[in-house]
Protein backbone atom coordinates (compact mmCIF):
# COMPACT_ATOMS: atom_id res chain seq x y z
CA UNK A 1 0.00 0.00 0.00
CA UNK A 2 1.53 3.29 -1.04
CA UNK A 3 0.30 6.24 0.92
CA UNK A 4 1.57 9.41 2.44
CA UNK A 5 3.58 8.53 5.57
CA UNK A 6 1.68 9.38 8.69
CA UNK A 7 -1.66 9.54 6.93
CA UNK A 8 -3.09 6.81 9.14
CA UNK A 9 -1.96 8.62 12.26
CA UNK A 10 -3.46 11.91 11.16
CA UNK A 11 -6.65 10.11 10.28
CA UNK A 12 -6.72 8.60 13.77
CA UNK A 13 -6.23 12.00 15.34
CA UNK A 14 -9.17 13.17 13.28
CA UNK A 15 -11.31 10.48 14.89
CA UNK A 16 -10.18 11.62 18.32
CA UNK A 17 -10.95 15.22 17.49
CA UNK A 18 -14.41 14.33 16.22
CA UNK A 19 -15.16 12.23 19.29
CA UNK A 20 -14.01 15.05 21.56
CA UNK A 21 -16.82 17.21 20.31
CA UNK A 22 -19.54 14.59 20.83
CA UNK A 23 -21.41 14.09 24.06
CA UNK A 24 -19.87 11.90 26.70
CA UNK A 25 -21.40 8.43 27.10
CA UNK A 26 -20.24 7.96 30.68
CA UNK A 27 -22.99 7.61 33.25
CA UNK A 28 -22.09 9.22 36.57
CA UNK A 29 -23.28 6.12 38.38
CA UNK A 30 -23.77 6.91 42.06
CA UNK A 31 -25.40 10.20 41.13
CA UNK A 32 -27.26 8.96 38.07
CA UNK A 33 -29.06 5.66 38.59
CA UNK A 34 -28.86 3.31 35.63
CA UNK A 35 -32.15 2.66 33.89
CA UNK A 36 -32.36 -1.11 33.93
CA UNK A 37 -34.81 -3.15 31.85
CA UNK A 38 -37.45 -5.14 33.76
CA UNK A 39 -35.91 -8.49 32.78
CA UNK A 40 -32.58 -7.52 34.31
CA UNK A 41 -31.31 -10.20 36.64
CA UNK A 42 -30.15 -8.23 39.66
CA UNK A 43 -31.38 -10.00 42.75
CA UNK A 44 -33.91 -12.66 43.64
CA UNK A 45 -36.82 -11.50 45.75
CA UNK A 46 -39.01 -13.79 47.82
CA UNK A 47 -42.73 -13.52 48.27
CA UNK A 48 -42.89 -15.59 51.41
CA UNK A 49 -46.67 -15.91 51.46
CA UNK A 50 -46.58 -17.94 48.27
CA UNK A 51 -43.89 -20.37 49.41
CA UNK A 52 -45.14 -23.84 50.28
CA UNK A 53 -41.69 -25.23 51.17
CA UNK A 54 -41.78 -27.64 48.25
CA UNK A 55 -37.98 -27.38 48.02
CA UNK A 56 -37.96 -27.43 44.21
CA UNK A 57 -35.83 -24.29 43.99
CA UNK A 58 -33.27 -25.62 46.46
CA UNK A 59 -33.07 -28.92 44.58
CA UNK A 60 -32.84 -27.45 41.10
CA UNK A 61 -30.26 -24.82 41.98
CA UNK A 62 -27.06 -25.74 40.11
CA UNK A 63 -24.85 -24.84 43.06
CA UNK A 64 -27.24 -25.42 45.94
CA UNK A 65 -27.09 -21.93 47.35
CA UNK A 66 -30.67 -21.84 48.64
CA UNK A 67 -31.14 -22.88 52.24
CA UNK A 68 -34.61 -23.81 53.43
CA UNK A 69 -35.65 -25.01 56.88
CA UNK A 70 -39.19 -25.81 57.79
CA UNK A 71 -41.31 -27.70 60.25
CA UNK A 72 -44.72 -29.30 60.09
CA UNK A 73 -47.66 -27.92 61.96
CA UNK A 74 -50.95 -29.61 62.57
CA UNK A 75 -54.00 -27.60 61.68
CA UNK A 76 -56.97 -28.78 63.71
CA UNK A 77 -59.96 -30.06 61.78
CA UNK A 78 -62.18 -27.30 60.46
CA UNK A 79 -65.41 -29.17 60.90
CA UNK A 80 -66.76 -32.07 62.90
CA UNK A 81 -65.49 -35.46 61.79
CA UNK A 82 -62.75 -34.16 59.50
CA UNK A 83 -59.14 -35.11 59.96
CA UNK A 84 -56.63 -32.58 61.23
CA UNK A 85 -54.29 -31.45 58.44
CA UNK A 86 -50.59 -30.86 58.53
CA UNK A 87 -48.89 -28.08 56.67
CA UNK A 88 -45.34 -26.92 56.15
CA UNK A 89 -44.22 -23.77 57.84
CA UNK A 90 -41.18 -21.93 56.57
CA UNK A 91 -38.52 -21.38 59.24
CA UNK A 92 -35.67 -20.20 57.12
CA UNK A 93 -35.27 -19.19 53.51
CA UNK A 94 -31.85 -17.87 52.59
CA UNK A 95 -29.94 -17.38 49.37
CA UNK A 96 -26.17 -17.28 49.44
CA UNK A 97 -25.39 -14.66 46.81
CA UNK A 98 -21.70 -15.39 47.03
CA UNK A 99 -22.47 -18.72 45.36
CA UNK A 100 -25.47 -17.75 43.22
CA UNK A 101 -24.79 -17.86 39.48
CA UNK A 102 -27.84 -15.74 38.62
CA UNK A 103 -29.24 -18.35 36.24
CA UNK A 104 -32.83 -17.95 37.37
CA UNK A 105 -33.65 -21.66 37.44
CA UNK A 106 -35.15 -21.34 40.94
CA UNK A 107 -37.53 -18.66 39.71
CA UNK A 108 -38.45 -20.74 36.70
CA UNK A 109 -39.20 -23.93 38.62
CA UNK A 110 -41.16 -22.29 41.43
CA UNK A 111 -44.69 -23.61 40.91
CA UNK A 112 -46.31 -21.04 43.22
CA UNK A 113 -44.66 -17.82 42.04
CA UNK A 114 -42.82 -17.13 45.24
CA UNK A 115 -39.54 -16.03 43.63
CA UNK A 116 -39.00 -13.07 41.33
CA UNK A 117 -36.17 -11.29 39.59
CA UNK A 118 -35.54 -7.71 40.54
CA UNK A 119 -33.08 -5.40 38.75
CA UNK A 120 -31.87 -4.18 42.15
CA UNK A 121 -28.10 -4.65 42.37
CA UNK A 122 -26.76 -2.56 45.22
CA UNK A 123 -26.17 -5.20 47.88
CA UNK A 124 -22.42 -5.57 47.82
CA UNK A 125 -20.76 -6.50 51.10
CA UNK A 126 -17.24 -6.34 52.46
CA UNK A 127 -17.22 -10.00 53.37
CA UNK A 128 -18.44 -13.06 51.47
CA UNK A 129 -20.01 -14.34 54.66
CA UNK A 130 -22.45 -11.44 54.67
CA UNK A 131 -23.72 -12.33 51.21
CA UNK A 132 -26.19 -14.88 52.57
CA UNK A 133 -29.46 -13.04 52.74
CA UNK A 134 -32.29 -14.29 54.90
CA UNK A 135 -35.98 -14.21 54.11
CA UNK A 136 -36.73 -10.82 55.61
CA UNK A 137 -34.08 -9.24 53.39
CA UNK A 138 -35.34 -11.18 50.36
CA UNK A 139 -38.86 -9.98 51.17
CA UNK A 140 -37.67 -6.37 51.21
CA UNK A 141 -36.75 -6.64 47.56
CA UNK A 142 -40.29 -7.53 46.54
CA UNK A 143 -41.41 -3.91 45.97
CA UNK A 144 -38.55 -3.47 43.50
CA UNK A 145 -39.83 -6.27 41.25
CA UNK A 146 -41.08 -4.69 38.02
CA UNK A 147 -44.06 -5.88 36.03
CA UNK A 148 -43.03 -8.10 33.11
CA UNK A 149 -42.72 -6.15 29.87
CA UNK A 150 -45.27 -6.63 27.12
CA UNK A 151 -44.14 -8.88 24.27
CA UNK A 152 -43.93 -7.97 20.60
CA UNK A 153 -47.17 -8.22 18.68
CA UNK A 154 -46.40 -11.46 16.86
CA UNK A 155 -45.38 -13.27 20.01
CA UNK A 156 -47.68 -15.97 21.28
CA UNK A 157 -49.92 -14.50 24.01
CA UNK A 158 -48.94 -15.53 27.50
CA UNK A 159 -50.93 -18.43 28.96
CA UNK A 160 -51.22 -16.86 32.37
CA UNK A 161 -51.74 -13.16 32.67
CA UNK A 162 -50.60 -11.66 35.98
CA UNK A 163 -53.48 -9.99 37.77
CA UNK B 1 22.87 -18.69 17.07
CA UNK B 2 25.52 -16.45 18.52
CA UNK B 3 28.85 -15.93 16.81
CA UNK B 4 30.60 -18.76 18.60
CA UNK B 5 33.33 -16.94 20.45
CA UNK B 6 31.00 -16.11 23.26
CA UNK B 7 29.43 -18.92 25.21
CA UNK B 8 25.68 -18.37 25.24
CA UNK B 9 23.07 -20.13 27.21
CA UNK B 10 19.41 -20.35 26.45
CA UNK B 11 17.22 -18.58 28.88
CA UNK B 12 13.84 -19.84 29.95
CA UNK B 13 11.38 -17.04 30.40
CA UNK B 14 8.00 -17.61 31.93
CA UNK B 15 5.24 -15.43 30.61
CA UNK B 16 2.39 -15.80 33.02
CA UNK B 17 0.40 -17.39 34.52
CA UNK B 18 -0.14 -13.95 36.02
CA UNK B 19 0.92 -11.63 33.25
CA UNK B 20 -0.99 -8.75 31.74
CA UNK B 21 -0.18 -9.82 28.20
CA UNK B 22 -1.85 -13.21 28.43
CA UNK B 23 -5.30 -11.91 29.34
CA UNK B 24 -6.00 -14.69 31.77
CA UNK B 25 -3.95 -17.39 33.35
CA UNK B 26 -2.22 -18.85 30.33
CA UNK B 27 1.45 -19.56 30.94
CA UNK B 28 4.00 -19.55 28.17
CA UNK B 29 7.36 -21.13 28.91
CA UNK B 30 9.62 -19.52 26.35
CA UNK B 31 13.17 -20.57 25.67
CA UNK B 32 15.11 -17.60 24.41
CA UNK B 33 18.32 -17.30 22.51
CA UNK B 34 19.00 -13.63 22.97
CA UNK B 35 15.93 -11.84 21.63
CA UNK B 36 14.76 -14.76 19.59
CA UNK B 37 12.34 -17.42 20.74
CA UNK B 38 13.62 -20.93 20.11
CA UNK B 39 10.94 -22.85 21.89
CA UNK B 40 7.52 -22.01 23.23
CA UNK B 41 5.36 -24.20 25.42
CA UNK B 42 1.89 -23.04 26.24
CA UNK B 43 1.19 -24.38 29.72
CA UNK B 44 -2.52 -24.56 30.25
CA UNK B 45 -4.84 -25.69 32.97
CA UNK B 46 -4.50 -22.95 35.58
CA UNK B 47 -8.18 -22.26 35.22
CA UNK B 48 -9.39 -25.82 34.78
CA UNK B 49 -12.77 -26.08 36.41
CA UNK B 50 -13.66 -29.57 35.28
CA UNK B 51 -16.55 -28.34 33.19
CA UNK B 52 -17.00 -31.67 31.42
CA UNK B 53 -17.21 -33.56 34.71
CA UNK B 54 -19.62 -31.01 36.13
CA UNK B 55 -21.85 -31.48 33.08
CA UNK B 56 -22.30 -35.12 34.03
CA UNK B 57 -24.03 -34.34 37.30
CA UNK B 58 -26.33 -31.65 36.02
CA UNK B 59 -29.51 -31.77 34.01
CA UNK B 60 -29.68 -30.05 30.65
CA UNK B 61 -30.99 -26.76 31.95
CA UNK B 62 -28.29 -26.61 34.60
CA UNK B 63 -25.66 -27.42 31.99
CA UNK B 64 -26.60 -24.23 30.18
CA UNK B 65 -25.49 -22.29 33.25
CA UNK B 66 -22.05 -23.84 32.97
CA UNK B 67 -21.71 -23.58 29.19
CA UNK B 68 -22.41 -19.89 29.56
CA UNK B 69 -19.21 -19.65 31.50
CA UNK B 70 -16.44 -21.65 29.84
CA UNK B 71 -16.07 -19.04 27.12
CA UNK B 72 -17.55 -16.00 28.78
CA UNK B 73 -17.35 -13.88 25.67
CA UNK B 74 -19.50 -16.18 23.54
CA UNK B 75 -22.08 -17.33 26.06
CA UNK B 76 -24.93 -17.44 23.60
CA UNK B 77 -23.03 -19.56 21.10
CA UNK B 78 -22.11 -22.00 23.84
CA UNK B 79 -25.67 -22.41 25.05
CA UNK B 80 -26.67 -22.99 21.48
CA UNK B 81 -24.38 -26.01 21.03
CA UNK B 82 -25.88 -27.83 23.98
CA UNK B 83 -29.50 -27.15 23.16
CA UNK B 84 -28.95 -28.12 19.53
CA UNK B 85 -27.44 -31.42 20.63
CA UNK B 86 -30.27 -32.20 23.03
CA UNK B 87 -32.94 -31.14 20.55
CA UNK B 88 -31.41 -33.38 17.91
CA UNK B 89 -31.39 -36.32 20.33
CA UNK B 90 -35.02 -35.70 21.21
CA UNK B 91 -35.97 -35.14 17.56
CA UNK B 92 -37.55 -31.90 18.65
CA UNK B 93 -38.89 -29.35 16.21
CA UNK B 94 -37.98 -25.83 17.30
CA UNK B 95 -40.51 -23.07 16.50
CA UNK B 96 -39.48 -20.89 13.59
CA UNK B 97 -39.53 -17.72 15.68
CA UNK B 98 -37.05 -19.25 18.09
CA UNK B 99 -34.78 -20.29 15.22
CA UNK B 100 -34.57 -16.77 13.83
CA UNK B 101 -34.28 -15.11 17.21
CA UNK B 102 -31.47 -17.49 18.13
CA UNK B 103 -29.67 -16.63 14.91
CA UNK B 104 -30.07 -12.95 15.65
CA UNK B 105 -28.79 -13.22 19.20
CA UNK B 106 -25.91 -15.47 18.17
CA UNK B 107 -24.77 -12.80 15.73
CA UNK B 108 -25.14 -10.00 18.27
CA UNK B 109 -23.08 -12.11 20.63
CA UNK B 110 -20.47 -12.52 17.90
CA UNK B 111 -20.27 -8.75 17.51
CA UNK B 112 -19.85 -8.37 21.27
CA UNK B 113 -17.06 -10.92 21.29
CA UNK B 114 -15.25 -9.42 18.34
CA UNK B 115 -15.52 -5.90 19.73
CA UNK B 116 -13.79 -7.08 22.86
CA UNK B 117 -10.81 -8.30 20.88
CA UNK B 118 -10.86 -5.33 18.52
CA UNK B 119 -10.39 -3.20 21.60
CA UNK B 120 -7.99 -5.36 23.56
CA UNK B 121 -5.63 -6.27 20.74
CA UNK B 122 -4.50 -2.69 20.05
CA UNK B 123 -3.97 -2.32 23.83
CA UNK B 124 -1.47 -5.15 23.69
CA UNK B 125 0.33 -3.25 20.95
CA UNK B 126 0.37 -0.08 22.98
CA UNK B 127 -2.68 1.71 21.61
CA UNK B 128 -4.98 2.52 24.48
CA UNK B 129 -7.68 4.49 22.70
CA UNK B 130 -9.52 1.82 20.65
CA UNK B 131 -10.74 -0.08 23.70
CA UNK B 132 -12.84 2.90 24.77
CA UNK B 133 -14.54 2.96 21.41
CA UNK B 134 -14.95 -0.81 21.46
CA UNK B 135 -16.51 -0.74 24.90
CA UNK B 136 -18.86 2.05 23.95
CA UNK B 137 -20.18 -0.16 21.15
CA UNK B 138 -20.26 -3.19 23.41
CA UNK B 139 -22.39 -1.23 25.85
CA UNK B 140 -24.81 -0.44 23.05
CA UNK B 141 -25.34 -4.11 22.20
CA UNK B 142 -25.14 -5.31 25.78
CA UNK B 143 -28.05 -3.03 26.62
CA UNK B 144 -30.06 -4.72 23.87
CA UNK B 145 -29.06 -8.18 25.09
CA UNK B 146 -29.87 -7.28 28.66
CA UNK B 147 -33.30 -6.06 27.74
CA UNK B 148 -34.24 -9.33 26.07
CA UNK B 149 -32.43 -11.86 28.24
CA UNK B 150 -31.78 -10.07 31.52
CA UNK B 151 -28.06 -10.76 31.39
CA UNK B 152 -25.18 -8.79 30.01
CA UNK B 153 -22.69 -11.64 29.68
CA UNK B 154 -24.30 -14.85 30.87
CA UNK B 155 -27.56 -14.72 29.00
CA UNK B 156 -29.08 -18.02 30.12
CA UNK B 157 -31.69 -17.45 27.45
CA UNK B 158 -31.70 -20.71 25.51
CA UNK B 159 -33.89 -23.55 26.58
CA UNK B 160 -34.22 -26.99 25.11
CA UNK B 161 -36.88 -26.44 22.45
CA UNK B 162 -36.50 -22.71 22.02
CA UNK B 163 -35.84 -19.61 24.04
CA UNK B 164 -36.92 -18.54 27.49
CA UNK B 165 -39.11 -15.65 26.45
CA UNK B 166 -40.14 -13.74 23.38
CA UNK B 167 -38.92 -10.25 22.54
CA UNK B 168 -40.33 -7.41 24.64
CA UNK B 169 -42.44 -4.90 22.73
CA UNK B 170 -40.30 -2.28 21.06
CA UNK B 171 -37.15 -4.37 21.37
CA UNK B 172 -36.75 -5.08 17.63
CA UNK B 173 -36.65 -1.35 16.91
CA UNK B 174 -34.16 -0.68 19.66
CA UNK B 175 -32.02 -3.58 18.45
CA UNK B 176 -32.15 -2.30 14.89
CA UNK B 177 -31.16 1.18 16.00
CA UNK B 178 -28.29 -0.24 18.04
CA UNK B 179 -27.07 -2.31 15.09
CA UNK B 180 -27.15 0.75 12.88
CA UNK B 181 -25.31 2.94 15.35
CA UNK B 182 -22.68 0.29 15.98
CA UNK B 183 -22.10 -0.26 12.27
CA UNK B 184 -21.52 3.42 11.62
CA UNK B 185 -19.29 3.91 14.62
CA UNK B 186 -17.22 0.76 14.09
CA UNK B 187 -16.56 2.01 10.58
CA UNK B 188 -15.89 5.63 11.49
CA UNK B 189 -14.06 5.11 14.74
CA UNK B 190 -12.46 1.72 15.34
CA UNK B 191 -11.86 0.93 11.69
CA UNK B 192 -10.60 4.42 10.88
CA UNK B 193 -8.45 4.52 13.96
CA UNK B 194 -6.74 1.16 13.72
CA UNK B 195 -6.81 -0.34 10.25
CA UNK B 196 -4.77 2.32 8.49
CA UNK B 197 -2.54 3.16 11.42
CA UNK B 198 1.11 2.90 10.40
CA UNK B 199 2.34 1.83 13.83
CA UNK B 200 -0.30 -0.85 14.08
CA UNK B 201 0.51 -2.14 10.61
CA UNK B 202 4.23 -2.14 11.30
CA UNK B 203 3.70 -4.21 14.43
CA UNK B 204 1.40 -6.75 12.80
CA UNK B 205 2.10 -7.10 9.09
CA UNK B 206 4.12 -10.19 8.27
CA UNK B 207 4.37 -11.04 11.96
CA UNK B 208 3.44 -14.51 13.17
CA UNK B 209 2.48 -15.95 9.83
CA UNK B 210 0.31 -19.02 10.31
CA UNK B 211 0.33 -21.18 7.23
CA UNK B 212 -2.79 -22.86 5.99
CA UNK B 213 -1.21 -26.29 6.49
CA UNK B 214 -0.31 -25.54 10.09
CA UNK B 215 -3.78 -24.24 10.76
CA UNK B 216 -5.23 -27.45 9.34
CA UNK B 217 -2.83 -29.66 11.26
CA UNK B 218 -3.67 -28.06 14.59
CA UNK B 219 -7.40 -27.87 14.03
CA UNK B 220 -7.32 -24.09 14.16
CA UNK B 221 -10.73 -22.66 13.33
CA UNK B 222 -12.70 -19.48 13.23
CA UNK B 223 -11.39 -16.09 12.13
CA UNK B 224 -7.80 -17.16 12.79
CA UNK B 225 -8.02 -20.06 10.36
CA UNK B 226 -9.87 -17.97 7.82
CA UNK B 227 -7.10 -15.36 7.99
CA UNK B 228 -4.75 -18.11 6.83
CA UNK B 229 -6.93 -18.94 3.86
CA UNK B 230 -8.66 -21.91 5.46
CA UNK B 231 -12.12 -21.17 4.13
CA UNK B 232 -14.23 -23.00 6.68
CA UNK B 233 -17.30 -21.49 8.24
CA UNK B 234 -19.92 -23.82 9.67
CA UNK B 235 -22.58 -21.19 9.20
CA UNK B 236 -22.19 -21.69 5.47
CA UNK B 237 -20.69 -25.18 5.25
CA UNK B 238 -22.94 -27.01 7.67
CA UNK B 239 -25.75 -24.58 8.33
CA UNK B 240 -27.60 -24.78 11.61
CA UNK B 241 -30.36 -22.48 12.87
CA UNK B 242 -31.52 -20.18 10.07
CA UNK B 243 -28.15 -19.74 8.41
CA UNK B 244 -29.20 -21.86 5.45
CA UNK B 245 -32.00 -19.40 4.71
CA UNK B 246 -29.75 -16.36 4.65
CA UNK B 247 -29.00 -14.92 1.21
CA UNK B 248 -25.39 -15.30 0.12
CA UNK B 249 -24.83 -11.54 0.08
CA UNK B 250 -25.77 -11.36 3.76
CA UNK B 251 -23.81 -14.35 5.00
CA UNK B 252 -20.40 -13.49 3.57
CA UNK B 253 -17.44 -15.49 4.79
CA UNK B 254 -14.49 -13.20 5.44
CA UNK B 255 -11.17 -14.71 4.49
CA UNK B 256 -7.60 -13.56 4.07
CA UNK B 257 -4.61 -15.43 2.73
CA UNK B 258 -1.71 -13.69 4.46
CA UNK B 259 -2.10 -15.49 7.78
CA UNK B 260 -0.30 -12.77 9.74
CA UNK B 261 -1.50 -10.83 12.75
CA UNK B 262 -2.90 -8.06 10.58
CA UNK B 263 -4.94 -10.52 8.53
CA UNK B 264 -6.36 -12.04 11.70
CA UNK B 265 -7.32 -8.62 13.01
CA UNK B 266 -8.88 -7.57 9.72
CA UNK B 267 -10.86 -10.82 9.55
CA UNK B 268 -12.31 -10.00 12.94
CA UNK B 269 -13.09 -6.44 11.97
CA UNK B 270 -14.77 -7.38 8.70
CA UNK B 271 -16.75 -10.12 10.40
CA UNK B 272 -18.35 -7.50 12.63
CA UNK B 273 -19.94 -5.91 9.56
CA UNK B 274 -21.13 -9.28 8.29
CA UNK B 275 -22.65 -10.14 11.67
CA UNK B 276 -24.41 -6.79 11.86
CA UNK B 277 -25.86 -7.39 8.39
CA UNK B 278 -27.07 -10.84 9.42
CA UNK B 279 -28.57 -9.38 12.60
CA UNK B 280 -30.47 -6.77 10.59
CA UNK B 281 -31.72 -9.42 8.17
CA UNK B 282 -32.92 -11.58 11.08
CA UNK B 283 -34.76 -8.60 12.56
CA UNK B 284 -36.57 -8.06 9.27
CA UNK B 285 -37.53 -11.73 9.07
CA UNK B 286 -38.70 -11.75 12.70
CA UNK B 287 -40.99 -8.80 12.00
CA UNK B 288 -42.65 -10.67 9.17
CA UNK B 289 -43.18 -13.99 10.97
CA UNK B 290 -46.72 -14.92 11.96
CA UNK B 291 -47.85 -15.19 15.55
CA UNK B 292 -46.32 -18.27 17.06
CA UNK B 293 -44.64 -19.81 20.07
CA UNK B 294 -41.03 -19.18 21.03
CA UNK B 295 -40.46 -22.51 22.76
CA UNK B 296 -41.81 -26.00 23.10
CA UNK B 297 -43.64 -27.09 26.22
CA UNK B 298 -41.30 -29.49 27.93
CA UNK B 299 -41.99 -32.41 30.24
CA UNK B 300 -41.04 -31.87 33.88
CA UNK B 301 -37.84 -33.85 33.40
CA UNK B 302 -36.02 -33.60 30.10
CA UNK B 303 -34.26 -36.86 29.30
CA UNK B 304 -32.26 -37.27 26.13
CA UNK B 305 -32.85 -40.76 24.73
CA UNK B 306 -30.04 -43.27 24.74
CA UNK B 307 -27.55 -42.52 22.03
CA UNK B 308 -24.96 -40.01 21.01
CA UNK B 309 -24.64 -36.95 18.85
CA UNK B 310 -22.12 -34.28 18.04
CA UNK B 311 -23.32 -30.73 17.63
CA UNK B 312 -20.87 -28.12 16.51
CA UNK B 313 -21.41 -24.48 15.91
CA UNK B 314 -19.39 -21.61 14.51
CA UNK B 315 -18.71 -19.73 17.70
CA UNK B 316 -17.18 -16.27 17.50
CA UNK B 317 -13.73 -17.69 18.18
CA UNK B 318 -14.04 -20.82 16.07
CA UNK B 319 -15.62 -24.23 16.06
CA UNK B 320 -17.27 -25.14 19.33
CA UNK B 321 -18.52 -28.69 19.61
CA UNK B 322 -20.41 -30.78 22.12
CA UNK B 323 -20.28 -34.56 21.91
CA UNK B 324 -23.26 -35.72 23.88
CA UNK B 325 -23.56 -39.33 25.01
CA UNK B 326 -26.73 -40.13 26.85
CA UNK B 327 -27.86 -43.28 28.61
CA UNK B 328 -31.41 -42.02 28.75
CA UNK B 329 -31.05 -40.27 32.07
CA UNK B 330 -31.73 -36.68 32.89
CA UNK B 331 -28.02 -35.96 33.01
CA UNK B 332 -25.67 -36.73 30.12
CA UNK B 333 -23.43 -39.72 30.53
CA UNK B 334 -20.66 -37.77 28.91
CA UNK B 335 -20.56 -34.34 27.35
CA UNK B 336 -17.28 -33.79 25.60
CA UNK B 337 -16.45 -30.21 24.93
CA UNK B 338 -14.40 -29.13 21.94
CA UNK B 339 -13.48 -25.52 22.30
CA UNK B 340 -12.03 -23.21 19.71
CA UNK B 341 -9.53 -21.48 21.96
CA UNK B 342 -7.93 -24.76 23.02
CA UNK B 343 -6.81 -25.62 19.50
CA UNK B 344 -6.02 -22.04 18.61
CA UNK B 345 -3.64 -21.72 21.53
CA UNK B 346 -1.83 -25.00 20.87
CA UNK B 347 -0.53 -23.68 17.56
CA UNK B 348 1.54 -21.11 19.48
CA UNK B 349 4.15 -23.81 20.07
CA UNK B 350 4.78 -23.82 16.32
CA UNK B 351 4.10 -20.19 15.63
CA UNK B 352 6.34 -18.52 18.18
CA UNK B 353 9.75 -20.21 17.61
CA UNK B 354 11.87 -18.03 15.36
CA UNK B 355 10.02 -14.87 16.24
CA UNK B 356 11.38 -12.02 18.32
CA UNK B 357 10.36 -11.70 21.92
CA UNK B 358 9.00 -8.24 21.20
CA UNK B 359 6.56 -9.75 18.72
CA UNK B 360 5.39 -12.39 21.15
CA UNK B 361 2.61 -10.24 22.59
CA UNK B 362 1.45 -9.26 19.12
CA UNK B 363 1.18 -12.91 18.08
CA UNK B 364 -0.32 -14.10 21.35
CA UNK B 365 -2.94 -11.38 21.29
CA UNK B 366 -3.84 -12.09 17.68
CA UNK B 367 -4.80 -15.69 18.48
CA UNK B 368 -7.97 -14.28 20.10
CA UNK B 369 -8.61 -16.76 22.85
CA UNK B 370 -10.41 -16.87 26.16
CA UNK B 371 -8.49 -18.74 28.83
CA UNK B 372 -11.67 -20.17 30.31
CA UNK B 373 -12.33 -21.68 26.90
CA UNK B 374 -8.82 -23.18 26.81
CA UNK B 375 -8.90 -24.70 30.29
CA UNK B 376 -12.60 -25.57 30.40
Amino acid sequence: MTQVPGKGLVHGLGVTLRTMTTRSVTQEYPHVRPDLPPRSRGVIALLEENCTVCMLCARECPDWCIYIDSHKETVPAREEGARPRTRNVLDRFAIDYSLCMYCGICIEVCPFDALFWSPEFEYAEHDLGFMTHERDRLREWMPTVPAPPADVLNAEPAKEVPS
Amino acid sequence: MATGDLATADMVLNIGPQHPATHGVLRLALTLDGERIVRADPVIGYMHRGAEKLFEVRDYRQILVLTNRHDWLSSFGNELGVVLAVERMLGMEVPVRAVWLRTLLAELNRVLNHLMFLGSYPIELGAITPIFYAFREREEIQAVMEEISGGRMHYMFNRVGGLKEDMPAGWPDRARAAVRRVRVRVRDDIDALVRGNEIFRARTRGVGVLSRELAEAFGVSGPIARASGLDVDLRRDEPYLAYADLPADVLRVVTRTEGDCLARFECLLDQVYVSLDIAEHCLDVLDSLPVGPINVRLPKVVKAPEGETYAWTENPLGINGYYLVSRGEKTPWRLKLRTASFNNVQVLAELLPGELLADMVAILGSMFFVVGDVDK
